[in-house]
């Protein structure tokens, strides 16, 4: 028999607001516990919820991006239960009117083709404290209690791991090119739950839904995944029935254990929020947090593969947010977006992989990397370039073009004609290594280009060198 | 008869004058506070009262409130003092800031002499359920009447003449009520006006910071004090703040006031009715429109068990917070169910329970469109029929309680009509947040009993002058148990 995985995504981004999502307390993701705390996000009694615009504004800005209906008008409402993680007993949610619904993101699926996945629901709420368990008590971080949370929940249309996988992905580029959230799996700042459930294909019944929480990283998304998938379809192949529970994916094995067997769904027993009047966006300022949402990924890539910058490369660099607004900044003042990434991706990543540190640190801004890019549009080798870049870093960011002249570097004469009436001497003047050459000794050919260069006193670009020594040395 | 049965006008006046000082007053406050006999306070702030009392040496001429003592019930925050909430399970809990009505009140330099006992966490309307016991209505000497609640203890702190203001909050008519027994000045304004800020939540879209005064001019110059927008509470107003004190010498002439008939015809007390029917004779007299009007029997049915539905279920989920970890005792237990177990058994009596057992199977999911969402949309109709009489009418006036104050351990046919109707019909103001005021209206048998009046929305300057009418006809202005009156009509 064959089945049909179906797996729906409840993704929870956190924020990296100034404040958290109801009270003003700062929201820096401090190391140190219970520095971030104020009596609300304690529960202290009298204390009330305040929510946070910039919170809304992007909630409204990752809704758009998913192509969703936005409620102009702000509801929430409390989820209740008792949970020590759960300072007031309740959670504040939007349990009855989500800020948007009915959105799509178009993702590729396992054979790369393009595959729309429809989004059910974005919420606004509020994270919970942080437990620290030990053998014989619990420690209670109120740090991350309170801390805006965006909860995107998709329709249950993906089918395999790496689909799920490709979705992730793309709604972790639009939380961190939104700026709304650092999207790092590793650091719970993005948490993905998996449900996946098999059933027979033509069935139009759902089987046994199984949820998969904490996987921390895109790469563990798809093998989790991959591997339930397997785990029920041979436990359903032998005749077994899935058991509901909810597991974690064990990253050393490659497999899913499980956590606990699910109990029935609790009874949240909802209602409005009564500490917080609806609040009524309008038209305008919908749309202002529309239009000054920061350039998104997708926009990013389209403009940099247009400017010229090939397609892997793009990925490259905006893997890395940081990255690619340093590229943003340098791309404006840089001849060519291909040679720019070119130094970002090769030399750029290789000095900060040798001293440890991120783009942020990068002594030299990104007008002189530009600046540098643009000689080699001007005819300087590659090579003389790395050599001022390298200049430029060793010496307290010497501007470029003094790097330039402390180092002699000067031009290459790249005049075809002026080559061809040096390389045609040299090739006159040594007929045994032509004929070495036309014997198949391939090594001549670079000591005829050294001759050349010799001649030249280093002045000709030995790129357009060799591509003339070449051509002519086969008319001989 | 001393300062502390003054208005504040006067005892501001004798401020101004240097008659007295902020420290005596407060010495004198402090200990008629402590010979109080009638269960009034959960905590008396003796040295923080004499402290800030000492430092206020300068009259403020323009400021009524300053140097006058008052009480807080116990159920708002007062950084550094013991806040209860008349509960066992904030047993030793010291709030670390100040609802923002004891900010301002502090900013107007008023001195906080005490904080006063509750129904346990404002839930009740008796004054008996509180863990330091009943709290009594000081004019019965012999403790066999109840002074009413839940704001019980700042209610006897006026009505005993020991403080001329004392703020209280008002989720169903927790101070309209007592102020009826105590033959005082209750004022609660619209939904939004005065901050929450600090005010334990009980079932917050009912709840309202209110107040007792003497006097209806000390309840405009405690709203003018009071309201106003605050950042620290969301639901707060941005509307502009009148004068309240401005429409205290408005006539009557042209005011269109409206009676309930389906709420009147149900109280029984014919001293009480011929008392009421004087006064509306005296308001015709003035110049008023008296309007007789109607509203659906079905809905005023359906007050109390909408009231009982929606505060119970907002309120299992507003103090779901008192779980015993983050502050109050800490009970032990093995796994965390037991310690929140543990904490919440010890720390709630039977009654609190009880609601919270109501609120929570009100919001099953089994029972919810049931109960919660018909309590919604029974609200809802409520508050339509009222905004439509007071469309066309300034006030609703209405004795406050069908009775003078109970009896301690009294029972009541608790599904008769009076009961049901006209002993909860002022939650209408908590369900439509429309401002409320009830004042004296007589004496019957040496108990006072009060009339309320029910304006609309942000209409508190306007309803103070009706109030205000109304207290020229009964003559009761300033009455507590050391001023005794007799009421004009």
């Amino acid at each position: 028999m064959n089945f049909e995985a179906i797996i729906g995504l409840e993704i929870h981004v956190q924020m990296k607001t100034k404040s958290k999502m109801f009270s003003a307390s700062p929201n820096s993701f401090s190391r140190m516990p219970n520095t971030e705390v104020t009596g609300f996000d304690m529960s202290f009694p009298g204390t009330m919820p305040r929510p946070n615009k910039q919170a809304i504004i992007n909630a409204i800005r990752i809704a758009n991006a998913l192509h969703m209906t936005i409620d102009p008008l702000v509801r929430f409402d409390r989820k209740n239960y008792f949970y020590p993680d759960l300072p007031k007993g309740f959670q504040i949610t939007q349990e009855f009117h989500p800020i948007g619904r009915n959105g799509y993101l178009d993702i590729l699926d396992k054979d790369g083709a393009t595959k729309r996945i429809h989004i059910e629901r974005i919420h606004l709420e509020e994270d919970t404290c942080k437990q620290i368990h030990f053998s014989d008590y619990t420690l209670l971080d109120y740090n991350r209690a309170g801390i805006p949370l965006v909860e995107i929940v998709s329709q249950p249309e993906i089918h395999s791991g790496t689909e799920a996988m490709h979705y992730v992905e793309a709604i972790r580029n639009i939380a961190v090119y939104s700026l709304t959230s650092d999207g790092k799996m590793e650091e719970g700042s993005l948490r993905v739950d998996v449900n996946v459930s098999l059933r027979p294909y033509g069935s139009t019944i759902f089987g046994t839904k199984v949820e998969i929480k904490n996987i921390n990283s895109l790469k563990h998304i798809e093998q989790a995944i991959d591997y339930e998938i397997q785990r029920q379809r041979a436990c359903l192949l032998s005749g077994g029935r899935v058991a509901q529970d909810t597991r974690r994916f064990d990253e050393s094995s490659g497999r899913t254990v499980s956590m606990r067997v699910k109990i029935p769904a609790v009874d949240y027993k909802c209602f409005p929020e009564p500490n917080i009047v609806p609040i009524r966006l309008s038209k305008e300022f919908i749309q202002e947090a529309i239009d000054s949402c920061p350039e998104l990924y997708e926009a990013k890539k389209t403009r940099y593969i247009e400017a010229g910058l090939p397609s892997i490369d793009a990925d490259i660099i905006l893997s890395n947010l940081d990255m690619s607004l340093y590229f943003d900044e340098a791309l404006k003042k840089c001849k060519s977006a291909k040679t720019l990434g070119n130094f970002m991706i090769v030399e750029v990543n290789a000095y900060l992989n040798r001293k440890g540190i991120g783009i942020k640190d990068y002594p030299l801004d990104p007008i002189a990397l530009a600046e540098i890019a643009n000689y080699q549009e001007e005819g300087y080798t590659h090579k003389q370039c790395v050599e001022i870049l390298s200049y430029c870093l060793e010496n307290a960011c010497t501007p470029p073009a003094d790097a330039k002249r402390a180092l002699h570097i000067e031009m290459h004469d790249s005049d075809e004609n002026a080559v061809l009436e040096l390389v045609t001497q040299v090739l006159n003047d040594n007929p045994q290594s032509v004929a070495d050459f036309k014997s198949g000794k391939d090594r001549a050919i670079g000591f005829l280009i050294g001759q050349v260069m010799k001649k030249a006193k280093g002045k000709f670009n030995p790129a357009v060198v060799a591509k003339i020594m070449n051509t002519e040395i086969q008319k001989r | 008869m001393d300062y502390l049965d003054m208005g504040i006008a006067e005892i501001h006046s004798a401020l101004v004058k240097k008659e007295v000082t902020p420290l005596e007053l407060a010495r004198l406050a402090l200990q008629k506070a402590k010979e109080n006999k009638e269960n009034a306070f959960e905590y008396i702030c003796e040295a923080e009262a004499l402290e800030f009392a000492a430092t206020l040496v300068e009259p403020e001429e323009n400021n009524l409130l300053w140097g006058i003592p008052y009480a807080c019930k116990d159920n708002f925050s007062t950084k550094g003092i013991p806040t209860t909430a008349s509960s066992n399970i904030l047993e030793g809990y010291v709030p670390l800031f100040d609802a923002t009505v004891v900010k301002k009140l502090a900013e107007k330099k008023a001195v906080l002499i005490g904080k006063t006992t509750l129904d346990e966490l404002a839930m009740g309307g008796t004054g008996t359920t509180g863990h330091k016991g009943t709290t009594f209505n000081p004019y019965d000497p012999d403790h066999k009447h109840l002074i009413g609640g839940s704001s019980c203890g700042s209610a006897v702190a006026v009505a005993a003449g020991i403080v001329p203001f004392a703020i209280g909050s008002d989720t169903g008519d927790s101070v309209r009520k007592p102020a009826s027994y105590g033959g005082l000045v209750g004022m609660k304004a619209t939904w939004g006006r005065i901050s929450r800020y600090g005010l334990f939540c009980f079932a917050p879209s009912l709840d309202h910071v209110a107040y007792f005064t003497r006097s209806v001019e000390d309840s405009a110059t405690l709203l003018n004090a009071l309201a106003g927008r605050d950042e620290m509470d969301s639901t707060s107003s941005f509307q502009p703040m009148d004068n309240y004190a401005s429409g205290l010498g408005n006539e009557l002439k042209g005011k269109r006031i409206a009676i309930i008939n389906g709420i009147l015809d149900t109280i029984r007390n014919k001293k009480l009715i011929s008392a009421f029917q004087k006064s509306v004779d005296q308001l015709i007299l003035a110049g008023a429109c008296i309007d007789y009007v109607d509203f659906p029997t079905e809905l005023l049915h359906a007050i109390y068990p909408t009231y009982i539905v929606i505060s119970c279920a907002e309120a299992t989920s507003s103090n779901a917070n008192l779980d015993g970890i983050k502050f109050g005792p800490y009970r032990g237990g093995a796994t965390y169910q037991e310690v929140m177990s543990n904490a919440r058994t010890k720390g709630f009596s039977e009654l609190i329970k009880r609601r919270f057992v109501i609120g929570s199977f009100a919001l099953m999911s089994e029972n919810r469109e049931e109960l919660f969402e018909r309590a919604q949309k029974a609200r809802a109709r409520i508050v339509q029929v009222t905004n439509q009489i007071l469309a066309d009418h300034d006030a609703i006036y209405l004795p406050a309680s069908p009775s003078t104050a109970p009896v301690v351990g009294g029972s009541s046919d608790k599904l008769s009509d009076e009961r049901l109707i006209a002993d909860n019909y002022l939650q209408i103001g908590n369900f439509a947040g429309l401002p409320s005021i009830t004042l004296p209206l007589t004496m019957l048998d040496g108990y006072p009993i009060g009339v309320n009046l029910t304006g609309k929305a942000f209409d508190e300057k306007n309803l103070f002058g009706i109030a205000k009418s109304v207290e020229r006809i009964t003559g009761l202005e300033g009455l507590d148990v050391n001023v005794r009156k007799e009421a004009l009509l």
